[in-house]
């Protein structure tokens, strides 16, 4: 396929083909990365076990056979130099999809994202950027425990210089990837881990993307915003479900990405509805929904007729043997939906 | 005397069972015996765990078969309950021989009641107080800068403990890795770093995770000695781990020891299929023809105090009972409740942790919220 200078832009939506077929999640990921790497020699893939073993998930299975060793390459077991090698990559031309294991195992290279990744274009005075993606599986409800279940966006959300997006869907999965490859900034990509399978939808057979930085309503509704992102999707889908089935008319908003937020989406459903209630399985203290309940708020103040509410995890490391008892499941989100419509 | 930084890794009996060497005196036949019984019980041990992940009784498990002689020889080295251990996920056998009680490594393994880690942990991360076996922590090396510490504490407090560190070949690319190993060495602390080199990092390939030769060698960049040993003989493991402690211990500094072994099945649970990815069928052939087990049997077949099968048997089948039993009194113990969640987080419990437990105790009982 080829395709022209403006189509790489970020949020170039193709028309064009009608067909679409039906993926999972990881199935996504997988095409996403095939294509742009098809597309464009600068795209390099590496990480733990990416290359014969194709992931721990698999999300990389066969691209090194596609591609070859020099594109897709297994790394030493350092995510520090898995980051801060892509750095290096990028500001010299590259562009490097690099992947972490598990989000859990991002603290090794953490100060590289915090230090470098983040940095670089701002004091440099835009000399240096690094366009690059970090891919990382996140969250819980896989029986993990603390290292194969924590949910971290917020700290990237707070470091200013990286974007941070996490799909929920398939369609989403493939062209929020392309974007972020496509992008002139470094984007850290959460991958919802127990949605790799469990995720089934339509992607088109076209090329298209899904543009950094815009949420997408998920169902119409007029009583409450119901707003979350990521592997909690589907719980709040079956609650605006569940409430339908007793007159409540929910709308339910999927953020897609954390960082930059569609603040405008956000803002004008909250004034529609009145009523906001945020989800997400982070810990509740400094969750990045606080944020977005700190803009609604501030400028939505005048339409709110109920406090806004948070269903979010707690403030615990993950534990083990609690998996689904941590997790805000479809009856946590009705009931604070039903308090928030009763306020 | 055991020098560091061979470049063959020192052995002392041939996988066939022949001694390269002649054997200190202390491998007596009940030794060699002991150790042989003690090997086979972890083996099974691995085998029984692996049938009650099957059975869905629990959710992951990491085995260590191939790798008895490096983690029980280790054990022979050290005070149990007095040295210190910082151990990494893969050192049940370890923990074993340390005496840690099957009871309680079943117990944290299914996550019940009894379970010390109070079902916290992903199963068989292990972590017993009593035994100073501190907490597994999955992040791989994150254990290495705090074992350094730990001995850093142990020569402070002037005490006559020494710390180990374990790790696997892949831990040894990690930054922590060189900053603990560094860490202990400037401070001349009482640390003994063992690599249980089992060759594969998952899908990696020792040979791609690093380009020195080996990973005792990289001992020399920090300036203490490190020992390159085959990690499938168990005399070579006590004689190089024992030197190397008593190294330690007699307030020389920190040492590296690498042991040179094979992991024989998959990586985890989640790995089954090594060998369609990854490996091949000869290298595990290979490998399985250097097993630590038959190794011992070999060797004291030659001194003429052969194992027999009906001793292999009684091994087995009360390793088995002994499993079965433990399980049936973890599981009796019931499972932790969801209110144990909110504990162990901090030493109280600050009032956003009051609330999120009143939160959940209302949601959990039906109550409103
Ligand atoms: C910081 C970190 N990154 C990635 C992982 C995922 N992971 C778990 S085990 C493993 C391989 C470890 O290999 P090695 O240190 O050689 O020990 P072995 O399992 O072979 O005994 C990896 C990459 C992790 N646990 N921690």
């Amino acid at each position: 396929m080829t395709a022209t200078k403006e189509q790489y832009q970020e949020g170039a939506v193709q028309s064009g083909g009608e067909q679409t077929r039906t993926i999972t999640l990881i199935q996504a990921v997988t095409e996403a990365i095939a294509e742009e790497m098809e597309q464009d020699s600068r795209v390099v893939l590496f990480g733990e076990d990416v290359g014969a073993r194709g992931g721990v998930f698999m999300a990389t299975a066969g691209l090194q056979e596609r591609f070859g060793k020099k594109r897709v390459f297994d790394s030493p077991l350092s995510e520090a130099s898995i980051v801060g090698a892509a750095v290096g990559m990028a500001v010299r031309g590259l562009r490097p999809i690099a992947e972490i294991q598990f989000a859990d195992y991002i603290g090794p290279g953490f100060d590289q994202i915090l230090s470098q990744v983040a940095k670089i274009r701002y004091r440099s005075g835009g000399q240096f950027s690094a366009p690059l993606v970090i891919r990382t599986p996140s969250g819980g409800g896989v029986k993990g425990g603390h290292h194969h279940s924590q949910s971290p966006e917020s700290y990237y959300a707070h470091m200013a210089g990286v974007k941070v997006v996490m799909p929920s869907t398939p369609y989403d999965a493939k062209g929020l990837l392309k974007a972020a490859i496509r992008s002139e900034d470094p984007v850290m990509y959460f991958e919802p881990k127990r949605l790799y399978r469990a995720a089934k939808g339509e992607v088109p057979n076209h090329d298209y993307t899904v543009k950094i930085g815009e949420g997408v309503i998920r169902r119409e509704g007029s009583d409450l915003s119901l707003i979350g992102y990521g592997g909690v999707m589907p719980d709040l889908l079956k609650a605006a479900e569940a409430l339908s089935a007793e007159g409540v008319s929910v709308e339910v908003i999927d953020l897609r990405s954390i960082l930059p937020w569609d603040r405008p989406l956000v803002l004008q459903s909250v004034e529609k509805t009145g009523r906001a209630v945020l989800v997400s399985e982070a810990p509740r203290t400094a969750n990045f929904m606080g944020e977005v309940a700190y803009v609604i708020q501030e400028q939505a103040f005048d339409s709110l007729t109920a406090p806004v509410a948070q269903v979010a995890g707690f403030d615990i490391p993950y534990p083990y043997v609690q998996d689904k008892v941590y997790l805000p499941g479809a009856n946590r989100i009705v009931a604070a939906c039903v308090k928030t419509l009763n306020y | 005397m055991i020098e560091p930084f061979t470049t063959q890794p020192i052995r002392y009996v041939d996988p066939d069972g022949t001694p390269t060497q002649a054997l200190p005196e202390k491998y007596t036949p009940e030794l060699l015996r002991d150790l042989h019984a003690q090997m086979l019980r972890a083996r099974e041990f691995d085998r029984k765990l692996i049938t009650l992940l099957r059975q869905g009784r629990s959710t992951f498990y990491a085995q260590a078969s191939g790798m008895e002689a490096t983690q029980i020889g280790l054990a022979r080295s050290l005070r149990a309950g007095h040295d210190w251990v910082w151990p990494y996920y893969r050192d049940h056998v370890l923990g074993m021989a340390l005496g840690i009680p099957v009871f309680e490594l079943l117990s944290q393994y299914l996550g019940t009641n009894s379970d010390t880690s109070r079902g916290r942990q992903m199963p068989h991360h292990f972590a017993s107080k009593r035994f100073n076996f501190a907490s597994v922590s999955s992040s791989i090396a994150s254990q290495v800068p705090p074992a350094a510490g730990t001995a850093i504490a142990q020569k402070y407090l002037g005490t006559d403990e020494i710390t180990v560190c374990t790790f696997g070949d892949g831990a040894t690319s990690e930054g922590d890795w060189h900053a603990g190993v560094n860490m202990a060495a400037v401070n001349k602390a009482p640390c003994l770093f063992v690599c249980e080199n089992n060759q594969w990092a998952i899908s990696m390939h020792s040979r791609d995770q690093m380009s020195s030769e080996n990973v005792a060698i990289k001992a020399r960049a920090y300036g203490i000695p490190g020992f390159y040993v085959d990690g499938n003989d168990i005399i070579a493991v006590m004689e190089v781990c024992t030197h190397a402690a008593e190294w330690v211990r007699a307030g020389h500094g920190a040492a590296l020891v690498e042991c040179l072994t094979y992991r024989v099945g998959s990586h985890s649970n989640a790995d089954a299929d090594a060998e369609k990815f990854y490996r091949t069928r000869d290298e595990v052939n290979e490998w399985l023809g250097r097993d630590p087990i038959a190794r011992v049997e070999a060797l004291l077949e030659r001194l003429g105090h052969p194992v027999t099968p009906e001793e292999r048997t009684g091994i087995i089948e009360a390793t088995y009972r002994e499993v079965d039993e433990a399980v049936l009194k973890a599981e009796a113990t019931g499972e932790p409740d969801w209110r144990i969640m909110f504990e162990d987080v901090y030493s109280d419990l600050p009032d956003h942790l009051r609330e999120q437990e009143a939160f959940l105790r209302a949601e959990q009982t039906g109550g409103a919220q």
